[in-house]
């Protein structure tokens, strides 16, 4: 579910599961802790994804009888998110074609994103009652907190453009095409910087981080869980699948 | 007493505006006596989701109004005190709310614009802090302007004083979303509120309050110690007098 392809000193994870737009599922999530534990002697990560779109977000056909489902991708996002901040090496996030939901969630644990100006990032699963919060901690390391508040309490999508004008996209690329290539250039680049001054330079951001502090989150976690099985997730979900 | 604000629906979508146009809906003891009982109102409200702050006339808010307090330093705290406790409440509504900037925002004004969750504008509307140029401390408004900017911007903006346009606001991210012009607000605003009500209500809740949380929005005593140390900043000799010329003028 998780490919790996070593690029010189660059592990290369591939979500591969390009006929999904690599949707999320709660195996694929497990697959990629595994996968990023396994990277702490690569000197850089490249997190992409097989095919034309970075993540379209979770897989809900699983939840659709099963709010198990639901709260096991929420709490196996928030490891994945704390497995990408926490690994001691640079990692560089190609989020061409689109980062939805999950897949944006995703970006904001990356030190790096390159997207193309036309990739479309955000939490539109805001309609589905599903709470973002899960990822507000890292969103809001990335990008602070009011630029955090107005993408996660809107249930649209911006472009990778406007992504980049608020920080959450470090660079900017015309073409999808064109994204992972950039970043596999670009963790090339930083896994030839001394390995232990960014190992320590990295940990210490993440330790002098006061969004990051004690319990923040746990309470994000918390927070995106809270609505699982309610009747409004329920209803919104029923709604969603009666269109499709 | 003539209403000062009204509040308005349509559907999940509620709007309350600032309705003082002849004092460019500057904050006096009795509009922000009207604020708080809106906000309370809407505090309670089940089938709102989304709330649209905006101004009446061409302004938006022109900030706080002094004149009445200039002579006294106990109205200057409880008028300061008023905007703490509403910035507080107005953060702390169950709603997504928006600040609809529809024209000068300035000063307490410019401050309401940042508690709110995400803030529009047209580029031509003029916005910012000018309080150190007339001798206050902007110190109520500091701390929505550093969760919504960050400090080291909120410490540019602040210290710098003066006001920029709509366009310049959204470059330093004191607005979210900003129109061509004046004209095209209306259509940007609506859009968004219409998508921002797509959203699943209790979702939305607990996003907002874990964000509340994340910044640490309801911290009562930072806001009361600003409104503390605003108050006698206002109330010294040296502001007094250079209020009292700027008024006069």
């Amino acid at each position: 579910m998780i490919s790996f392809e070593p690029v010189g000193e660059v592990a290369v994870l591939r979500f591969d599961r390009a006929a999904k737009k690599n949707a999320l599922t709660p195996a694929m999530l497990r697959d990629l802790v595994v996968r990023i534990a396994g990277c702490n002697s690569a000197r850089a990560v490249v997190l992409s994804g097989a095919g034309d779109v970075f993540c379209a977000g979770f897989d809900l056909t699983l939840a659709k009888d099963d709010d198990g489902a639901l709260a096991a991708l929420i709490t196996e996002l928030a490891a994945a998110i704390g497995a990408l901040r926490d690994v001691p090496v640079p990692v560089v996030a190609s989020a061409h074609g689109a980062a939805i939901a999950g897949g944006c969630a995703l970006l904001c644990a990356c030190d790096f994103v390159v997207a193309d100006q036309a990739s479309r990032i955000g939490y539109p699963a805001l309609r589905l009652g599903i709470s973002p919060a899960v990822s507000a901690p890292s969103l809001a390391s990335v990008i602070g907190c009011g630029p955090a508040r107005r993408l996660q309490l809107d249930p649209g999508v911006i472009s990778g453009a406007e992504a980049a004008r608020i920080g959450l996209v470090s660079d900017l690329m015309n073409t999808p095409a064109e994204c992972e290539p950039r970043a596999i250039d670009l963790a090339t680049a930083l896994g030839r910087k001394p390995a232990a001054a960014m190992a320590h330079t990295k940990r210490w951001l993440n330790r002098i981080n006061p969004l990051m502090e004690s319990g923040a989150c746990e309470a994000a976690l918390r927070a995106s869980l809270e609505g699982v099985g309610g009747t409004e997730q329920r209803r919104l979900l029923a709604e969603a699948w009666s269109r499709t | 007493m003539t209403e000062l604000t009204t509040l308005t629906r349509a559907g999940p979508i509620a709007t309350l505006t600032l309705k003082r146009p002849e004092a460019r809906n500057a904050l006096s003891v009795d509009l922000l006596n009207d604020l708080h009982a809106r906000v309370a109102s809407l505090a309670a409200s089940r089938d709102v989701s989304v709330l649209v702050l905006t101004g009446e006339g061409r302004a938006f808010c022109a900030g706080m109004d002094l004149k009445a307090v200039l002579d006294d330093a106990d109205a200057a705290l409880s008028l300061l005190t008023s905007l703490a406790d509403l910035t507080l409440a107005l953060r702390a509504l169950p709603m997504v709310t928006v600040a609809r900037v529809n024209g000068a925002a300035i000063g307490g004004g410019c401050g309401l614009a940042c508690v709110c969750d995400i803030a529009v504008t047209h580029a031509d509307s003029r916005m910012g802090f000018p309080e150190v140029d007339l001798g206050v401390c902007p110190a109520v408004v500091a701390p929505w302007l550093v969760k919504k900017v960050g400090a080291g911007r909120a410490r540019r903006v602040l210290l710098s004083g003066g006001l920029m346009t709509g366009a310049e606001a959204h470059a330093v991210g004191i607005v979210d979303h900003v129109a061509p012009d004046a004209a095209g607000l209306d259509t940007l605003c609506s859009a968004l509120t219409a998508r921002l009500a797509t959203g699943g209500h209790v979702a939305m809740l607990a996003t907002k309050e874990l964000l509340n949380r994340l910044d640490h929005s309801m911290d009562a005593a930072v806001l009361q110690a600003g409104a503390e140390l605003s108050a006698a900043i206002v109330s010294s000799e040296e502001t007094r007098a250079i209020l009292r010329a700027r008024l006069k003028a």
